[in-house]
C-alpha cells in the first residue's frame, strides 16, 4: 500500500506492517522465550502489529512436541504478558507456532529445521523471510550463524538477532564479527541491547532534542557531572557459570552502561536514523579517555539482608567459587575528551544485591553562582539535579529549590515528577515487543552496531588489564547496601558525593 | 466568593485530604477537557469520562447547560486519585458547571479561568450544535480542538456544511470519523482496484455512511453513490457490491475512540475534505 501512489492510504496513521515472516527462535526452550519473547509477540499480535503472515519456529534440544510446546507458550503468556489473556489472540500466534527438537549444529538437526521452514512458508506465506532469534549461549553463536549462512534462501531477507554478550572482549568481539560478517551484512545484523527498547531510553532522545530548553545547558558549561546507576537487588539467581566468567563489567557495563552513557553524551544526530544515531553514539564511545587505577573501584557482595530476608555472599552462590575474585559491583569515573564535555565527569556504577533495583541517569547541574541567601538556606540547598528514571517508575525528575512558605528564607529541594505511568496511561511497552518488531522491520536504530560494540570493549579490556596486577580483598560491601566504600571515596575526592537515595 | 475561586478551593482542599493517606500523590494533566453536555447527554458523559480519565489525566469540565432553569452558575469540583502501580496516585479533576439561564449562553467567562495554563483544550460537544448559538462561538475561541460524534446528530448531511463552517476558527475532529479508520484501512488496501468505484454500500450509522462515501468521493476525486442501510456499527460493506473483508482492527470502547481522538491535536486536511464531499 505504498502511500506515494495510493491516495486512500494518506492520513490513515497507520504503522508500517511488517513483511510477512517466520521468526526463528535457537534456545526456544529457555527462560527468555518464555519470560520475554513469546510474552512480546502476544503484545504485538494484541495490537494487531505483527504480519498477517506470520509464524514463530522455536528451535532447541530439549524433547517436546509443537502441542507441548504451545501449551507451555499458552502458561508463559498468562503468566508474564502484560495484557489480558484474549484465546482469539493467543490462538491467531499459536497457530503459527512450530517447534522443532534438534541440536542445529548437526547436520540432520539443520536439516529438520530447513523442511519446517519450508513447510512454514508452503503453508503461512512467510515468504521465504527469517528472523533469527539466537538465543542461546555466546559459545554456540559461530556454529549457528555459519548454519544460517549456508542455508541463506535465495528469495526473502534474513537476518538474525543476536543477545547478549556479542564477545567476551575485543578479540573475541572481532572475531564473532568476522564469523558473523561471513554470511550477514551488517544491515542484516541486530545486537540487541533491551535497554536501548527500553521506553525511557527512548525519551532520553525526546528529552534532549524535542525540547529546546535542555540542549543549551547540555554541556559543561552547566553540567557539573553525571552519575548513571544500574543497580539490582537480586543477586545472581543461579546463573553462577556465567556470571564467574563475566562479572558485571561485562554484564551491564560494557552494554547496558556504556550505551546509556553514549546516548546522555552524544550530539544530536541529524535524524532518528540507524546510522545518524549510532554515528553519533560511536563518537562519544571512542571520546572516552581511558580511566586509570585511581578511577576504578570493583566490589564483591558480602552477606547481608535484602528486603528483611538474609542473603547469603556472592562466594556462597551455588556454582560460585569459594575464593572468587569476580566482581559484583562496579564503579567508574570516565571522561569524554569533546568539546560538549572536557572535564565534566561521568560517574558510572552497576553492582547486584544493593539495596534497591534502580537505574537512573542523574545529570547534576552546577551550583547557582551566588546565592544571595545561602547562609540561612543551610544544608536545604542543593544543586539542580535532572533525573532519568529508566527503571522503575519510568519518568523524569526535576529537583530544584524551593522556598520553605513562611517566615524566613528556608530553601527546600522539591521534585517535579514526570512519570510515564501518570502522564500517559497507555501501558508502556516492554522493551523486546519494540525490540522484534523493529528488526521486522529491519530498522536498526535501537540495536547497537559492530564498531560500538568493539569500542566499548576496547574500554573494558584496558580496565580488566590494569586488574590482572592486584588482589582485591573480597568481599567489600554487604548485600542490600549501597557498595564498597571505595566507591564513595571515588567521588569524595572530586568533591562530589553518589545522590542519595 | 465567585464560582471561580469555589471550584479553585474545593479542589484544593480535596487534593490536601487525598495527600492525608500518605501515598504521593501527582498532578500529571495533559490537557484540559471541556465537555458540553446538555442534561440528556449528562449519564452518557459521565460514563465515558469513567472510561477515560485513567487512560487520560486531565482537568475535565462539565458544562451543563439549563437555559431556561434560573440564574447563574452552580459548580461542583471532585479530585479522583487513580493508583498507577508503584505506589503513586495520579489525580484528575473534575468539574461540573450547571449553566443556569443566561449563563448557558456565556460559557466562556467560567471556562476561561479553569483551564491549566500551557496545556491544549479539547471541547467534546455532545449532541448536535446550535451552530449560531454564542456558546459554540465561545468555546471555539476558547479551546483548541472541538470533539463531536456527528452520528449523534439528526439532519445529516446538511449538518456537516454547518461544521464545516467551523474548520477555519478550530481544529474539528469527529468520532465518527475515527469509528470508520478500520474500514478505511480495509478500504485502502484494495487499492488500485478500488479507484474506478462507483457504488459504496455500507450497513451501519448514517454518519459512518456518509464520511465513508465523502472519503473515496475527495480522494478518489471522483463520484461515488452511497446505499445506506442503518445499523448501531459498520457490520458491512460493499464496493461495487463487492462485500470487503471486515477489519482486523477490534473496534474500540467510546472511552477509547474520545481518548484516541485526543492525541491529537492537527488540523486532519482529509477528514475536512471528506465532511465537505458528503453532500452536504
Amino acid at each position: 500500500m505504498p502511500a506515494a501512489t495510493n491516495p486512500l492510504a494518506q492520513g490513515l496513521g497507520v504503522r508500517r506492517q511488517p513483511d510477512p515472516c517466520a521468526l526463528v527462535v535457537f534456545g526456544a526452550s529457555g527462560d527468555l522465550t518464555k519470560r520475554k519473547l513469546v510474552p512480546a509477540l502476544y503484545a504485538l499480535a494484541y495490537r494487531g502489529l505483527l504480519p498477517e503472515r506470520f509464524a514463530v519456529v522455536g528451535v532447541a534440544r530439549t524433547e517436546q512436541a509443537t502441542r507441548q510446546f504451545v501449551s507451555r507458550m499458552r502458561t508463559a503468556v498468562k503468566e508474564f504478558a502484560r495484557d489480558p489473556f484474549r484465546t482469539d489472540v493467543f490462538e491467531t500466534l499459536a497457530e503459527g507456532m512450530h517447534y522443532v527438537a534438534t541440536d542445529f549444529a548437526a547436520d540432520a538437526g539443520e536439516d529438520l529445521v530447513g523442511k519446517t521452514l519450508d513447510d512454514v512458508d508452503a503453508k503461512r506465506g512467510t515468504a521465504g523471510n527469517r528472523l533469527h532469534y539466537l538465543a542461546v549461549p555466546p559459545q554456540a553463536f559461530p556454529v549457528v550463524v555459519r548454519k544460517l549462512g549456508e542455508r541463506r534462501e535465495r528469495e526473502g531477507w534474513a537476518r538474525v538477532i543476536i543477545e547478549k554478550p556479542f564477545g567476551d572482549d575485543l578479540a573475541s568481539a572481532r572475531e564473532l564479527s568476522a564469523a558473523v560478517r561471513r554470511w550477514f551484512a551488517e544491515d542484516e545484523v541486530f545486537r540487541i541491547d533491551h535497554y536501548l527498547g527500553k521506553e525511557t531510553v527512548q525519551n532520553l532522545m525526546a528529552l534532549r532534542f524535542a525540547n529546546g530548553i535542555f540542549e543549551p545547558i547540555w554541556n559543561r558549561q552547566l553540567v557539573d557531572h553525571v552519575q548513571i546507576t544500574v543497580a539490582e537487588s537480586i543477586g545472581i539467581e543461579g546463573r553462577a557459570g556465567y556470571y564467574e566468567r563475566a562479572g558485571v563489567i561485562r554484564d551491564i557495563f560494557q552494554n547496558h552502561l556504556l550505551q546509556l552513557l553514549a546516548l546522555t553524551a552524544m550530539e544530536p544526530p541529524i535524524d532518528f536514523s540507524a546510522d545518524a544515531v549510532r554515528n553519533e553514539k560511536v563518537k562519544v564511545l571512542r571520546a572516552m579517555r581511558t580511566p586509570g587505577p585511581a578511577s576504578v573501584v570493583r566490589g564483591q557482595y558480602g552477606r547481608g539482608w535484602i528486603e528483611g530476608e538474609p542473603v547469603v555472599a556472592y562466594r556462597e552462590e551455588p556454582g560460585v567459587d569459594p575464593r572468587s575474585l569476580t566482581e559484583t559491583y562496579l564503579a567508574v569515573k570516565l571522561h569524554i575528551d569533546n568539546w560538549r564535555w572536557a572535564d565534566t565527569p561521568f560517574y558510572l556504577r552497576a553492582g547486584k544485591r544493593l539495596a534497591r533495583r534502580e537505574t537512573t541517569i542523574a545529570i547534576q547541574f552546577k551550583r547557582a553562582p551566588h546565592p544571595p541567601f545561602e547562609e540561612i538556606a543551610g544544608d536545604g540547598l542543593r544543586p539542580n539535579v535532572l533525573l532519568v528514571h529508566v527503571q522503575p517508575d519510568e519518568g523524569v525528575s526535576l529537583a530544584i529549590g524551593a522556598k520553605v512558605p513562611g517566615a524566613g528564607m528556608s530553601i527546600r529541594t522539591v521534585h517535579m515528577d514526570f512519570l510515564y505511568g501518570g502522564a500517559f496511561r497507555e501501558g508502556v511497552p516492554e522493551a523486546y515487543e519494540r525490540l522484534i518488531l523493529d528488526a521486522m522491520l529491519g530498522d536498526a536504530t535501537l540495536f547497537t552496531r559492530e564498531d560500538e560494540v568493539e569500542e566499548q570493549w576496547k574500554l573494558v579490556d584496558a580496565i580488566v588489564g590494569a586488574w590482572s596486577r592486584d588482589q582485591p580483598t573480597f568481599p567489600d560491601y554487604a548485600a542490600g547496601g549501597w557498595g564498597p566504600a571505595k566507591a564513595d571515596d571515588l567521588l569524595h575526592r572530586d568533591g562530589r558525593s553518589w545522590r542519595r537515595h | 466568593m465567585g464560582v471561580v475561586a469555589e471550584v479553585e478551593r474545593k479542589l484544593a482542599q480535596q487534593r490536601c485530604r487525598q495527600e492525608d493517606d500518605g501515598v504521593p500523590e501527582l498532578r500529571a494533566s495533559t490537557i484540559t477537557d471541556v465537555v458540553w453536555a446538555p442534561p440528556r447527554w449528562l449519564p452518557q458523559a459521565r460514563r465515558v469520562l469513567a472510561g477515560l480519565a485513567e487512560r487520560n489525566p486531565a482537568r475535565t469540565i462539565f458544562l451543563v447547560p439549563l437555559p431556561g432553569r434560573g440564574t447563574g452558575v452552580e459548580a461542583d469540583a471532585v479530585v479522583y486519585d487513580f493508583e498507577i502501580g508503584d505506589g503513586r496516585e495520579v489525580l484528575s479533576e473534575v468539574i461540573e458547571l450547571r449553566l443556569r439561564g443566561e449563563a448557558a449562553r456565556h460559557p466562556a467567562s467560567v471556562v476561561l479561568p479553569l483551564l491549566i495554563s500551557d496545556l491544549p483544550a479539547f471541547c467534546r460537544w455532545r449532541g448536535r450544535p446550535d451552530w449560531d448559538g454564542s456558546a459554540l462561538q465561545e468555546i471555539v475561541e476558547v479551546c483548541d480542538r472541538l470533539v463531536v460524534d456527528s452520528s449523534e446528530w439528526r439532519g445529516l448531511p446538511a449538518a456537516y456544511g454547518e461544521l464545516a463552517g467551523l474548520f477555519e476558527g478550530i481544529v474539528v475532529s469527529d468520532i465518527a470519523w475515527r469509528r470508520t479508520l478500520p474500514w478505511r484501512v480495509a478500504l485502502a488496501d484494495r487499492w488500485p482496484q478500488i479507484r474506478k468505484v462507483d457504488r459504496l454500500a455500507v450497513e451501519g450509522p448514517r454518519a459512518d455512511a456518509l464520511l465513508l462515501t465523502g472519503w473515496l468521493r475527495s480522494r478518489l476525486r471522483r463520484d461515488v453513490a452511497l446505499t445506506h442501510r442503518s445499523a448501531a456499527t459498520i457490520s458491512r460493506v460493499r464496493v461495487d457490491g463487492d462485500t470487503v473483508a471486515p477489519p482486523r482492527q477490534r473496534s474500540l470502547s467510546d472511552s477509547g475512540l474520545l481518548s484516541a481522538e485526543l492525541d491529537t491535536l492537527t488540523r486532519d486536511p482529509v477528514y475536512e475534505a471528506a465532511v465537505r464531499s458528503t453532500g452536504a
